[in-house]
């Protein structure tokens, strides 16, 4: 029997996630498996069927959707086994694992062939002696945060760099095991049970038939992990992957894995200005079939890099930045063999020249230790900008980063970098940009020097969500809209399409139990929607 | 000014495979990287280019190894980073070579180039031998002297060089005139990437390669018939630490611990 713990300051640290944001519960509980998630929900449901459950894994989100909103947090990091791989007549590989499976630790056992098989069947140990003798597989969600965990990862519909080729977690998962807020069970591996239109029904493992309307509206054809997915006739599974652990509990999922590319080289284009690395990205885009990411560094951005360069011993081997170099477009390349990088490379080249950039104002990494080298200087950037962010709470610690997360269509790039500048200019806001320019999916960070930059900068925040979502995006399109973003969520998809979310979730957490908070305002659950 | 730059194909040091009869290091290319104090020694070189050809003055990298065909691949990827040329080493008879052996080969390559030689840049060590001979060894073939170990960018004006250099209690400045050998530390400097032109550029670029006929070499005197070192035998050291895993209450653990301090302090 898993222990339900009491809150003692000894588990403080759960309350919290990487949002910054802090929470209140009243108990905390580790399942380690799905027998044990169960019986907390139902231990729990026996005292009160009003408690509320919030799920955890790595508490890596940005979106808060981790942080409890009282009651009870179920924390699943301890569930995290791997528990078999099978492959299909495609050839393709499927690892089934628990949710608590940390990303870094999933890839460095497939890198290095260890993945841990306690348990497994006969069948899955000859599956994988087969998949170890073929060529090199990978888990392609690459998230910043590599200590994401995969369930939090499905819960959100996880992206990263290489969604601009790959997707987001979504088409990686195959199956989903869910547990439901009463203790009930359903398994849903992908093409078993679909919508007829927009009417879903599914059947516990009880034999317990669940009818649901799915809401009405249409999703923006852009990358979104903005509430509820639903598609005329949809997959079962999708819907539960995306619902920021407000529908059910995910106790196992299963994911596809895909072979390493043959060749992988970042190309790191620096321009002027602005202007000049949107028109290179738009032209590069159906230039290069190859291209696994385009990520994005502004002006600023790269301005704190030079600056943390010289001011920090733990960022000094940051390559030294041309003073004349602006910005900067990160493109990565995976192709099938040298030859075919090459003719990318003369692509790149052509675009570059076409559009008023410089090849010579190029870095190709084609060895690990440039790859690394980028990696770093990717990854300095956020970085640097928390830890700017800590030194000014120093001065009001009710400052906190603000990251815009939304995403437009493929011809509205412009318009948005527009809407963000003018808004930023006019707010007179500092702030620095970044992210994934490729799916028009830019993170817009203001840097808050004062509580009022803090409340401007919400308030710009959520004139944008109105004006990205009348362009046809998303207001969330990889972190998910957890308890910070749900206004965003009511700008984009309306008041009555937010109540039919609602009542999705009603039918299936009657209580509104699972991560209450998430998406919607809780009283649009509680008042029975 | 002509500048040579040594560069060792090392393996990645994951994937180290030593051969059971020879003791030597298995090279079959496929995981080779440039020695990383190699790399440092290439963008020593290139500062130096880019200073003395701002100033005027025509300067020429050259990079030269001595290795299996393969290491071409990472000749070319430094002409990729702004090297002017490469010269590869490659026979059957430089094969198993030491230092001594693998220095008579490099010197007569460098005898054999076009161009007089102005300075030799090396790599303090490589990281699959960690001998530190190459460098010093080429400064003797050829009768120059040699700063080791120089830890930040040396500066060349006319036919004189300036570099800091590790030594007991610190660093000190040594000038030299040139010709001269300098081997460098791994922090000196960080390799350059690439640009685009630069990856082009090196795929149509012509990398000499050259046998013991082509340079004349004796071959008594290379691989391992004239390495006067021979490897008895090599292994991976046992471990012989074991990791003990302490359960029980806070308390409990917190006595065990002290007594397994205890044991060990006996």
């Amino acid at each position: 029997m898993v222990d339900i713990k009491p809150m003692t300051a000894e588990y403080e640290a759960y309350l919290r996630d990487e949002s910054r944001s802090t929470g209140d519960a009243q108990s905390i509980s580790f399942p380690r498996d799905e027998q044990e998630i169960r019986e907390v929900l139902t231990s729990i449901a026996a005292a009160s069927e009003h408690v509320p459950v919030t799920v955890q894994g790595a508490r890596t989100g940005l979106a808060a959707g981790a942080v409890p909103a009282g009651g009870h947090i179920m924390n699943l990091s301890r569930a995290n086994r791997y528990l078999g791989l099978r492959r299909d007549d495609a050839g393709t590989y499927y690892l089934r694992m628990q949710p608590g499976v940390i990303l870094s630790e999933l890839r460095r056992h497939l890198a290095n062939k260890t993945l841990p098989t306690d348990g497994w069947d006969r069948e899955s140990l000859a599956v994988l002696k087969h998949m170890y003798d073929g060529p090199e597989q990978f888990f392609a969600t690459d998230p910043t945060e590599i200590s994401a965990c995969m369930g939090g990862m499905a819960a959100c519909n996880a992206s990263g760099a290489r969604s601009y080729r790959y997707g987001p977690m979504r088409p990686h998962i195959s199956a989903l095991r869910v547990v439901l807020a009463n203790g009930d069970v359903l398994d849903l591996p992908r093409g078993a049970v679909r919508a007829t239109g927009r009417h879903l029904v599914l059947t516990t493992e009880g034999g317990r038939a669940i009818e649901l309307d799915l809401p009405t509206y249409t999703m923006p054809s852009t990358k979104n992990a903005s509430g509820y997915f639903v598609e005329d006739d949809m997959d079962a599974v999708d819907l539960f992957i995306g619902s920021d652990g407000s529908l059910g509990v995910i106790s196992e999922l299963e994911v596809a894995l895909m072979p390493v590319p043959t060749v992988t080289w970042g190309v790191s284009c620096f321009f002027a200005d602005e202007a000049q690395a949107v028109d290179f990205t738009v032209a590069a885009r159906p230039a290069l079939s190859d291209a696994a990411a385009f990520e994005y560094f502004d002006a600023q951005a790269l301005n704190i890099l030079r600056r943390q360069r010289t001011a920090s011993t733990a960022f000094s081997s940051l390559p030294a930045l041309d003073d004349a170099w602006g910005c900067c477009v990160y493109v990565e390349l995976a192709c099938d063999g040298e030859s075919q990088a090459l003719a990318d490379l003369a692509r790149l080249r052509n675009v570059l020249d076409e559009q008023g950039g410089s090849a010579e104002r190029t870095w190709v990494a084609r060895t690990d230790t440039d790859r690394e080298t980028q990696r770093f200087f990717r990854h300095a950037v956020p970085e640097s900008v928390n830890m700017l962010i800590d030194e000014r709470r120093r001065t009001d610690a009710r400052i906190t980063k603000l990251g815009s997360d939304m995403s437009v269509p493929d011809d509205r790039l412009r318009d948005v970098i527009e809407l963000y500048r003018t808004g930023l200019a006019e707010a007179g806001l500092e702030s620095a940009a970044w992210g994934h320019i490729g799916n028009n999916h830019l993170h817009v960070n203001v840097l808050p020097r004062s509580m009022a930059d803090y409340e401007a900068g919400k308030e710009l925040f959520g004139a944008w969500a109105a004006q990205v979502s009348a362009m046809g995006g998303a207001v969330s399109a990889e972190h998910g809209v957890g308890k910070l973003k749900r206004d965003f969520l009511v700008a984009m998809y309306g008041e009555d399409h937010v109540r039919e979310m609602a009542r999705v979730k009603l039918a299936l957490d009657p209580f509104c139990q699972l991560g209450r908070g998430n998406l919607f305002d809780p009283h649009l659950c509680e008042g029975g929607a | 000014m002509h500048i040579v730059v040594c560069v060792k194909a090392v393996p990645s040091t994951t994937e180290v495979k030593m051969d059971p009869e020879t003791h030597t290091i298995v090279r079959d290319g496929r995981a080779s990287v440039i020695n990383p104090f190699d790399a440092t020694a290439l963008e020593v070189a290139l500062a130096i280019k880019d200073a003395r050809s701002a100033a005027g003055e025509r300067t020429r990298v050259s990079v030269m190894s001595m290795g299996i065909p393969d290491t071409e691949r990472l000749l070319r990827d430094c002409i990729a980073r702004g090297a002017d040329d490469a010269l590869l080493l490659s026979d059957r008879a430089f094969a198993g070579a030491d230092t001594l052996a693998t220095t008579y080969a490099l010197s007569c390559g460098i005898s054999q180039l076009d161009e007089a030689v102005d300075l030799i840049v090396c790599g303090k060590m490589a990281v699959d031998g960690d001998t530190a001979q190459i460098g010093p060894e080429l400064a003797g073939a050829f009768e120059m002297p040699c700063i080791t170990d120089v830890q930040e960018q040396p500066v060349v004006c006319g036919r004189i060089l300036w570099a800091r250099r590790a030594c007991d209690g610190g660093r000190e400045t040594v000038e030299v005139d040139l010709p001269a050998v300098i081997t460098v530390a791994k922090d000196a400097a960080q390799l350059r990437m690439p640009s685009i032109p630069g990856v082009l550029a090196a795929e149509a670029a012509p990398v000499a390669v050259k046998t013991a006929a082509d340079v004349d070499a004796d071959t008594s005197r290379t691989g391992l018939a004239g390495s006067p070192t021979q490897v008895v035998r090599s292994f991976v050291p046992e471990r012989s630490q074991e990791a003990v895993a302490i359960e029980g209450s806070p308390a409990e653990q917190a006595a065990a611990l002290a007594a397994l301090i205890e044991e060990g302090c006996r």
